[in-house]
């Protein structure tokens, strides 16, 4: 008897976790992102055909919209190493159905961080000369190769971490339809579930776990020294590798929380993704998001005191300028609100917990655009007899379009993933379950 | 309670204290009025290179900044348009400069004195006198001696009057050596003054500056802001600093600046470890992908 409720709750389990077709929703939000995909794609026609001055960027501010979005897309991929490895290596018991949400997360952002560099340039088809007259010396390069390499390792531990899955899936065929059995055949055909395999399997996820962290840490870093070893008033500081890796914790948390919500609601997920883990989710938020108010007022608040010359046309910007709104919109939509929506109990139910998670996300953008465009107006060394418009800088339509399209692209992959695999792990709640079972 | 109720009522005066302190400030800067003002400089470079430099401001209060964009037009002697030296329009720091030009040279010659008339238009209906100055044609000049070691510069500063270079004492010059910075002082002092016959001296006390490649020092006499004569500059090339030279090797060690061919052996160290670290156990791991992957096949 007793097997026979377990065989039923795993068939369950099994139909529950299956991806789904999109409904019309689905349809609807799917034909969204690519609308604003192709007008992204039309807008990057436009630049390529005209070149760079189709956008607002000048000789002042060179590092605008696109910049602020690579560093963006970097944080936010940052959350594929917290959730998978430090979970996985901290034996987190209750992480299992959020570890592939940020994976799919982690992918589709750091391949659009790559993407949206290429935009940045004004002459795409020489990104070959970047490897073959490359200089070790440039931070630059050294960023190349750790997203390369992210990229890389993101990708193989979403897929061996899907293999099992992937094997129940050709399993439902009945029930899942032919449109994605020979991409499920190619890609998980070979698996058996017997001991050796998974034991197998297991030891790779563990060392790519124990190897994604220190690039995760390396690549957020090295894009913080991108900055940092350049000499500008707001960037000058040794403290950035930590500042950057600390927002990008926060942000990373903040996407999976959004995801999980809705996710949850859209496949309805309510018995897998519960009220503990947003309970959870939200204790580690409000951590993160006091570890990085920390470290802001460490860079905001000494150079502040000391108010530099040259830094204080910078600062003076930030807190009381042209910048001031969105810089206090950052911080206080991106941090202060959110750490007093979740503090409470109450506040880390779903709904509000969903709230907190855009917010920071959103926050987290501008501050992003905050760190990269401001500084670049005040160079130590101005340059005399430019154009009145090189001391301002505010996105074309076309970077905009792109910059969105960007976005948008990378929810799409997010939802193509979910669309072709279990937002959840199938074989890890199956195994969870049998385990408390016994 | 009642120290509360007694702070709490120091508290709301003190702030409305601060408050009626900053509005009657704000009243003070509305009554403030914005004063145009016009400098004119007369500077004669090397005896032969005469030009005026205007400076144009905006004062407001206490405050002086620059008057860009301001339309001003220079002559000689009259207001006429055949004395016009030129017109320009002032730069973002509020500066503008014209030289004599050679049309105006029988004009320049026929007299020792001379008067420059700067007239702004500041593109308003309200009326602007015009700025003037009165110019003496003076001369300066500058040689160089050296004996037993010691090197001395002598500078005489004359005056033209009816043809003729007479000498002119008490006047205040600096001498000494251009550096990127300024000029350094050649003696003790910052600045020195003429004599009777016009001429001030002066041993260069500094030795081994740095001069260019062939140890040339650039020396520099030079009158500022005098009431009859306006600026004088004078320079001169003496070889008397230390040849300096340029350090060609610095391109060819392995630094941080240099091309890619020169990296830091540490550097390379670094990167190569990293790269070879993790994309060596990635490989390795992709390989035990495969031979699992293999084996699945096999038992399939």
């Amino acid at each position: 008897m007793e097997n026979t409720t377990s065989l039923n709750n795993e068939q369950q389990v099994i139909l529950d976790l299956l991806p789904q077709k999109f409904g019309l929703r689905g349809k609807i939000w799917t034909a969204s992102l690519i609308v604003i995909c192709l007008v992204g794609a039309f807008a990057y026609y436009r630049q390529l055909k005209n070149g760079l001055v189709v956008t607002n960027m000048r000789d002042y501010v060179s590092w605008g919209i696109y910049i602020s979005n690579f560093v963006f897309f970097v944080a936010i991929s940052l959350v594929g190493s917290l959730i998978t490895a430090i979970f996985r290596l901290a034996r987190i018991p209750w992480r299992t159905p959020l570890t592939r949400i940020s994976e799919m997360i982690a992918v589709s952002a750091i391949t659009f961080a790559s993407l949206i560099i290429i935009v940045d340039m004004g002459r795409p088809e020489r990104l070959l000369n970047l490897f073959l007259h490359g200089r070790l010396q440039s931070p630059i390069m050294w960023d190349v190769i750790v997203i390369g390499t992210y990229f890389c390792i993101s990708l193989f531990l979403l897929y061996i971490t899907l293999i099992p899955d992937i094997s129940m899936l050709i399993k439902a065929k009945d029930k899942l339809g032919k449109p994605f059995s020979k991409l499920y055949r190619f890609l998980g055909g070979f698996w058996k579930s017997d001991a050796g395999m998974e034991k197998k399997r297991d030891r790779i996820i563990t060392i790519l776990c124990i190897l994604i962290i220190p690039v995760a840490f390396c690549i957020h870093t090295v894009t913080s020294w991108l900055f940092a070893t350049t000499y500008r008033p707001g960037w000058d500081s040794t403290n950035f590798g930590a500042y950057f890796v600390s927002g990008a914790f926060l942000v990373g948390a903040g996407g999976v929380v959004v995801a999980m919500y809705v996710f949850r609601k859209a496949y309805k997920l309510e018995k897998y993704i519960t009220d503990m883990h947003f309970d959870k989710m939200g204790r580690m938020l409000v951590l993160l998001a006091l570890l990085y108010l920390y470290f802001n007022v460490n860079e905001y608040l000494i150079p502040a005191f000391k108010m530099k010359k040259s830094e204080e046309a910078h600062l003076t910007q930030l807190f009381s300028g042209e910048y001031s709104l969105m810089f206090w919109f950052a911080i206080m939509v991106g941090m202060i609100i959110p750490i007093f929506i979740l503090i409470f109990k109450k506040g880390r139910k779903p709904v509000p917990m969903f709230i907190a998670g855009v917010m920071v996300v959103v926050g987290a953008w501008f501050k992003r655009y905050l760190i990269v465009t401001p500084t670049l107006l005040h160079p130590l060394l101005p340059m005399y007899n430019v154009p009145g418009n090189y001391h301002a800088y505010f996105p074309s339509w076309e970077e905009w379009a792109i910059s969105i399209g960007t976005l948008a692209g990378a929810l799409l992959i997010i939802t193509i993933l979910a669309r072709i695999f279990p937002v959840v792990s199938i074989y890890k709640t199956l195994t969870e379950d049998n385990e408390k079972i016994d | 309670m009642k120290k509360s109720i007694n702070n709490t009522f120091f508290f709301i005066c003190c702030s409305l204290l601060f408050i009626m302190s900053d509005n009657s400030v704000c009243a003070q800067n509305e009554a403030v009025v914005t004063e145009k003002q016009l400098k004119l400089y007369y500077v004669n470079s090397n005896n032969s290179l005469q030009y005026l430099v205007v400076q144009t401001n905006l004062k407001t209060g206490k405050n002086i900044a620059p008057n860009k964009n301001v339309s001003v037009q220079l002559y000689l002697d009259s207001n006429s348009t055949t004395n016009l030296i030129g017109k320009f329009i002032t730069d973002a720091e509020g500066k503008g400069k014209a030289f004599l030009p050679p049309s105006l040279k029988s004009v320049w010659d026929a007299s020792s004195l001379h008067k420059f008339i700067a007239v702004p238009e500041y593109g308003g209906k309200e009326e602007v006198s015009p700025t003037e100055i009165e110019i003496t044609k003076a001369r300066i000049t500058l040689d160089t001696a050296s004996s037993d070691g010691v090197r001395s510069i002598s500078v005489k500063v004359e005056r033209n009057e009816n043809d003729k270079w007479v000498p002119v004492k008490d006047v205040e010059l600096k001498i000494g050596v251009q550096r990127l910075g300024g000029i350094l002082p050649a003696g003790e002092t910052a600045t020195y003054t003429t004599d009777s016959s016009g001429t001030a001296k002066v041993d260069l006390k500094k030795d081994s500056l740095p001069g260019d490649e062939k140890g040339n020092l650039l020396l520099v006499a030079k009158v500022e802001d005098n009431e009859f004569f306006g600026n004088l500059i004078i320079e001169k090339n003496a070889n008397w600093g230390v040849p300096t030279t340029i350090d060609n090797t610095f391109f060819n060690q392995r630094t941080l600046w240099t091309t890619r061919f020169k990296t830091p052996y540490w550097l390379l160290f670094m990167a190569y470890s990293i790269v070879i670290g993790v994309w060596g156990t990635l490989i390795y791991l992709v390989m035990q992908f495969f031979r699992l992957r293999k084996i699945g096949r096999i038992n399939t």
